[in-house]
């Protein structure tokens, strides 16, 4: 059925539909309306789950990990200082290979304090062994928590679902919300393959020594890897379900194209106006969007950005001291190539600046103009 | 196990290669082995303790486990369960002054318990003359109870159920003392008092109206015939003002001779405008019961309203009826004017000085400032002064009152020493009635000790309640709690004990009293008794302070599943000492302290 939702309540059907048995969640702008819909979903009793209030989303994450280590699905969702103060329980979720699904609303980190669109809070978070989808439309948030469940289940990590604060989480689009019976189709119920129980305890998250740390990691790594080879599959699936493509990243006239933008967030949106209105005036521009940022699908990017000659990554969020961090990234990605194409890094939107069609328009003439990408980032926009 | 035998039985489990890992970090044989209640210094153990409210009434009354009782709608086993520690829950459960409701836990949430309410509800569900249950045989011990008031009613009826042969003097044709014959009928009902005196005499009490000890049957004779005598004949004279125009003037009287008058059914005429002088109980019954005569009333009192000892309730109502206070006023003497028989009293004004000895300030004459009233008759009721013949030297001695030790014994009396006991208000001076029952019940056990050669301050310290204000005659009986866990009579569960955050707020259940109008044309009573529906309501808001009631919290929020469920109809959890590390969670989560945490003792 198709309703005008915002981003956070289109998590909460997410959440919904999903069947999750237990929520913990700590109220943070912009995430609260997606834990306040929740909690009324518990209690009057439109879901049949446990929502356990806590005192820090530390303690969020604690008490979803324990659900999920006693074998029920669980969800928590946050965002920015909130999602930092997770840090440590993001890193005891993954290693434990806890199916958790989060969902964070990308916003700027503090100080000086700021509510608005930035994603350097899940960024600085790559290294903890989560998986991370980004997402431009409200759908597509709808979509990517059901689809993170199935993903996570199957390669036994936790997935983290990230979008832009206020462009997405409390503006209204059209979203299909699917039937929960279809759901139930696409997603079975929860087999854990170990749970915890109290008849035959066991010891979780205990001590390794040198011995063997080093291959419990190596396993954990392998089987992130693994993940960009089992979302395409999931997608697949949920296209034939749902009638709705996916896939780890998505590109937008790249076929022919010299110039290749690379965007994450709801700034793929107006890039793709920029990118007919540049077709229009005869350049070859096109555009692949960031969808899994972790595990990186460093094939599917090589592949679609190896044949251009200018690849222009768009960055919201900053590493201060180096640039952006998708820039680095994909450096990094395509530096194995033989043949490679120039990559231009372009800070914007920080804080949640707008960032127009106009500006990306103008991002593309400078870089069509420039003699080469330099060792800086370009500060689009910023007030000289 | 030590170490080799450890050695043995664990698997070694050699990965080879990374693909021998599990999918999760998890150890590959259970951990039941591991007995983490070795890590445990303190532990929790289930201890039942006493509520505030419990801990505040004289009688020490297990209100939280009779009120459980009314939850569970067995009201009957409430009833007998009230009269472990009270003989008379219809009467308390009318005129008591709610000690208990005062210091209820719940203040602090929303608003008391209405404990009294709830007394009444089940002291008027079970005939009194049901045959009570809990009757020791006879232990071949007589007693002598001189007074029928409440303080000889509650000695009679604990001496009864411990085995003695009780016989009562009472000097009136009626029973009861001051619940008969000085508490007004619309705040209890005579019948009420009449079928507990049947409960009574249903138990085999030998009840005996025209007998005044001292008159019809001296005190000698009393200590031939039986072994024990217990003395509560009450306060039943009233001080003097001691100013001129008082002597021999028909047209003053007591309050207490009025209230009694009424009570006996006399004619009393009392004339249109009527003063009282007091500012005490007797007072505002006295003036209370003037208005249901038809007339016009003024309290005459010396200090304000902040200081007055009646019971603020009263005051509140006497008001509503249309009494009239005049504070800071005394009254400096009177005059009788002409044949209509008018009095005027010329009173002088106060003001308050320093706090005298009972910390209240001082009434000073404001000099000069003289006013007169005009009444038909003048009312007094400036304090009660014992009346007690046979013991009336030593009652002058004493300035009133007979003196006793802890366990209520006489002290001035050389013959029949231990065996002469006195309670109620020839003790403590004027009091309310549950502190005469405390006192019959405080005489009951201490004359049983007494019969059995124990030291009775000793057992009187072990079955206080609480900080002591009331007994436990359950502790003293040996009967069970209702909960089967341990208790301990002495801790006591205050605010600061009790986790609100797991309740919720409720209002309080009352029934409104009728209006003053209609209430001030009759000495009925005016307010109803609980419906059951009202009395499951308000059952339902006790919080059950320092008494466990199987609300599962310790269960669910144990981390390491170390409280388990008794089961098979059990009342409970135990504790699994093996796993239990001793965190506490529990016992700063049990909503209502029903959990101690005990030092552990380690063996070096």
């Amino acid at each position: 059925m198709k309703q005008v939702i915002k981003g956070n309540i289109a998590v909460s059907h997410g959440v919904r539909l999903s069947r999750v048995k237990v929520i913990s969640a700590y109220p943070i702008t912009p995430q609260t309306s997606i834990v306040e819909d929740l909690s009324e979903m518990c209690a009057t009793g439109r879901l049949d789950a446990q929502f356990i209030k806590v005192e820090s989303e530390h303690s969020a994450m604690a008490a979803v990990v324990g659900s999920e280590t006693a074998g029920v699905r669980s969800f928590t969702a946050t965002s920015s200082q909130g999602l930092l103060l997770m840090h440590e329980m993001l890193h005891w979720a993954a290693g434990s290979r806890l199916p958790i699904v989060l969902t964070n609303v990308n916003r700027s980190v503090g100080p000086g304090w700021n509510i608005w669109a930035d994603q350097t809070d899940s960024v600085s978070q790559r290294d903890t062994g989560w998986i991370q989808i980004y997402c431009e439309s409200n759908q597509e948030v709808l979509d990517s928590v059901i689809m993170g469940y199935r993903l996570a289940e199957e390669v036994s990590l936790p997935v983290m679902v990230t979008y832009d604060a206020f462009f997405l989480s409390h503006t209204s689009e059209v979203v299909d919300i699917p039937e929960i019976e279809e759901v139930d189709a696409f997603l079975p119920a929860f087999e854990p393959r170990y749970r915890l129980d109290v008849n035959d305890p066991r010891m979780f998250g205990g001590m390794i020594g040198p011995d063997y740390f080093y291959e419990e990691r190596f396993v954990m790594h392998k089987d992130s890897m693994e993940a960009v080879n089992v979302y395409p599959r999931i997608c697949e699936a949920f296209e034939q379900a749902f009638g709705r493509q996916y896939d780890v990243c998505e590109t937008y006239r790249t076929e022919d194209a010299d110039l290749i933008l690379v965007t994450a967030g709801t700034i793929t949106s107006v890039s793709r106006i920029a990118v007919d209105d540049a077709r229009k005036a005869g350049k070859k521009v096109g555009l692949m969007k960031i969808r899994m940022f972790r595990p990186v699908p460093l094939d599917r990017w090589r592949e679609s950005l190896g044949n251009a000659l200018r690849v222009v990554v768009v960055d919201r969020n900053i590493s201060a001291g180096l640039g952006g961090v998708f820039a680095s990234e994909v450096k990094s990605a395509l530096f194995s190539l033989e043949k490679r194409p120039s990559v231009y890094s372009v800070i914007a939107g920080l804080g949640g600046r707008d960032v127009t069609p106009q500006d990306m328009s103008g991002i593309i003439e400078h870089v069509l103009a420039a003699d080469g990408p330099g060792e800086r980032p370009v500060f689009w926009g910023l007030k000289e | 196990m030590n170490i080799d035998e450890r050695r043995k039985r664990a698997r070694l489990y050699d990965f080879k290669t990374w693909r021998d890992f599990p999918p999760m970090n998890v150890s590959m044989g259970n951990m039941l082995h591991n007995r983490t209640g070795s890590w445990r210094f303190i532990r929790p153990v289930y201890e039942d303790k006493i509520p505030a409210c419990q801990n505040s009434c004289p009688a020490g009354n297990d209100i939280e486990a009779w009120i459980k009782l009314v939850q569970r709608g067995e009201h009957e086993k409430a009833y007998w369960h009230l009269k472990r520690e009270e003989p008379f829950p219809a009467i308390l459960g009318r005129v008591c002054f709610r000690f208990c409701e005062g210091s209820c836990n719940r203040v602090q949430l929303d608003e008391g318990i209405s404990i009294r309410e709830l007394e009444r509800f089940v002291g008027d569900l079970v005939p009194s003359s049901t045959p009570h249950p809990e009757l020791h045989p006879f232990n071949g011990k007589s007693l002598c109870v001189v007074g029928s008031g409440p303080a000889g009613m509650s000695a009679a009826y604990f001496a009864r159920i411990l085995g003695f042969q009780v016989t009562v003097f009472e000097r009136l044709p009626e029973f009861g003392g001051m619940l008969r014959v000085g508490i007004p009928a619309y705040r209890l009902r005579r019948d009420i008092v009449e079928q507990e005196f049947e409960g009574l005499r249903s138990m085999g009490i030998d009840l005996k109206p025209n007998t005044a000890v001292g008159k019809d049957i001296s005190l000698g004779e009393c200590l031939e015939r039986f072994d024990y005598l217990f003395l509560a004949p009450g306060v039943h004279g009233s001080r003097k003002l001691g100013i001129p125009g008082e002597e021999e003037n028909p047209n003053m009287m007591s309050g207490l001779n009025l209230l009694r008058a009424i009570a006996l059914g006399e004619k009393v005429h009392l004339g249109e405008q009527v003063i009282v002088v007091g500012g005490g109980d007797t007072a505002i019954d006295a003036a209370r019961s003037a208005v249901r005569l038809g007339s016009h009333v003024t309290v005459l009192y010396r200090r304000t309203e902040a200081e007055m000892p009646a019971h603020p309730d009263e005051i509140a109502e006497a008001r509503e009826e249309g009494i009239n206070f005049r504070f800071l006023a005394a009254p400096d003497r009177i005059e009788t004017r002409g044949k209509n028989s008018v009095q005027k009293l010329v009173c002088c004004e106060m003001e308050l000085g320093r706090p005298d000895e009972s910390g209240r300030r001082r009434p000073v004459r404001k000099e000069g400032a003289a006013f007169d009233l005009e009444a038909e008759t003048i009312v007094t009721a400036i304090g009660e002064t014992a009346a007690f013949e046979p013991m009336a030297r030593t009652l002058e001695e004493t300035g009133g009152a007979l003196e006793v030790d802890e366990e209520l014994c006489v002290k001035s009396r050389q013959e029949g020493r231990g065996r002469v006991f006195a309670g109620g208000d020839i003790v403590d001076g004027p009091h309310t009635v549950v502190h005469a029952v405390a006192a019959g019940k405080r005489a009951a056990v201490a004359i049983d000790c007494h019969r059995k050669g124990v030291e009775s301050s000793e057992v009187l310290k072990k079955i206080s309640v609480g900080d002591g204000v009331g007994l436990s005659f359950s502790a003293y009986m040996g009967w069970q709690p209702l909960n089967p866990v341990p208790g301990n009579l002495k801790t006591v569960v205050r605010s600061e004990h009790i986790v609100y955050d797991y309740f919720q707020k409720a209002p309080r259940i009352r029934n409104s009293p009728l209006p003053a109008v209609q209430r001030k044309a009759s000495f009925d009573p005016y307010v109803e008794t609980f419906s059951e529906e009202q009395a499951l309501g308000e059952a339902g808001r006790c919080m059950h302070c320092g008494r466990c009631t199987e609300c599962d919290n310790c269960l669910v929020l144990c981390p390491d599943v170390s409280v388990l469920v008794k089961g098979q109809g059990e009342f409970g959890y135990v504790f699994d000492y093996n796993y239990c590390k001793g965190c506490s969670i529990c016992f700063t989560e049990c909503p209502r302290h029903a959990i101690t945490m005990a030092d552990e003792e380690i063996a070096v």
